[in-house]
């Protein structure tokens, strides 16, 4: 399975990897939302907005979320998160994710190890590469 | 040593590993649907992507919304959604995005829990 992805212009032309992705809301649609590919995070966490767009009703606060900032107020929802694999197929990922309730807490969905954790991860400025992979795709290194 | 304990109104981090359950979806019509929208969404990425300089220059501390290769901007992400719904009720590749007050660098992780010893 490979997920592409690609660097995305973001915040005064600073460069992000993101993959793009849909996210089910409570009405049954799914919403699109740019998730940024942060290998840091040990959680994928939703923005505000996000949680405004997708009407979800969150299960419970949760107060495990922090950056240099400080700690973010937070809440759990349960939903599923879409994402489109190399064969113009959809993967869906079924689960718990957090969620900001401050819109300057956060400003892109971030897509943690939770994730990401189920693939290899290459995350690769220099050759314009953001890429997921598992299953039947492998990467190899090579000296050149 | 003092350390952190939730209220039962809180989840541990603990409490949210429950594995995240990965599926492929096989409908052909949900297939379908979902690429319609991925087309549309690509436009309006595309879009905010060329004018990404702009952007953020001009809607700083904003919430934009982008839909039908259009921008929408307000200060809450509930008013740029109403107004991207009620121009562009057929698209369903729009996005909304906030832009922070000040370019920082961003920096995000997770709340790590000690254990007591």
């Amino acid at each position: 399975m490979r997920i592409d992805g690609e660097w995305a212009l973001f915040d005064d032309g600073v460069a992000r990897p993101m993959v793009s992705g849909e996210i089910l809301a409570a009405d049954g649609s799914w919403v699109k939302f740019p998730f940024l590919v942060d290998t840091g995070a040990d959680r994928t966490v939703l923005t505000a907005a996000a949680l405004t767009q997708l009407g979800v009703r969150p299960n419970t606060s949760y107060d495990g979320i922090s950056g240099l900032g400080g700690m973010a107020e937070s809440v759990v929802i349960e939903t599923q998160i879409r994402l489109s694999r190399e064969n113009s197929s959809k993967v869906v990922f079924r689960g718990q994710y957090a969620a900001v309730t401050e819109v300057q807490s956060l400003d892109m969905c971030v897509l943690g190890r939770d994730i990401t954790g189920l693939f290899a991860v290459i995350v690769d400025q220099a050759g314009g590469v953001v890429c997921m992979l598992s299953q039947r795709h492998h990467y190899t290194i090579q000296l050149n | 040593m003092a350390f952190h304990e939730s209220s039962h109104e809180e989840l541990s981090m603990a409490d949210l590993l429950n594995p995240i359950v990965m599926e492929e979806v096989t409908d052909l019509e949900e297939l379908a649907q979902a690429r319609a929208q991925d087309e549309r969404f690509e436009r309006n990425f595309r879009w905010f992507q060329e004018h990404a300089a702009e952007i953020f220059t001009r809607y700083r501390g904003q919430c934009i919304y982008i839909a039908g290769e259009e921008l929408f901007a307000g200060d809450t992400p509930e008013e740029v959604i109403a107004q991207a719904k009620a121009a562009h009720p057929e698209d369903n590749g729009g996005f909304v995005h906030c832009i922070p007050k000040e370019k920082v660098a961003h920096i995000y992780a997770h709340r790590r829990r000690m254990g007591a010893l």
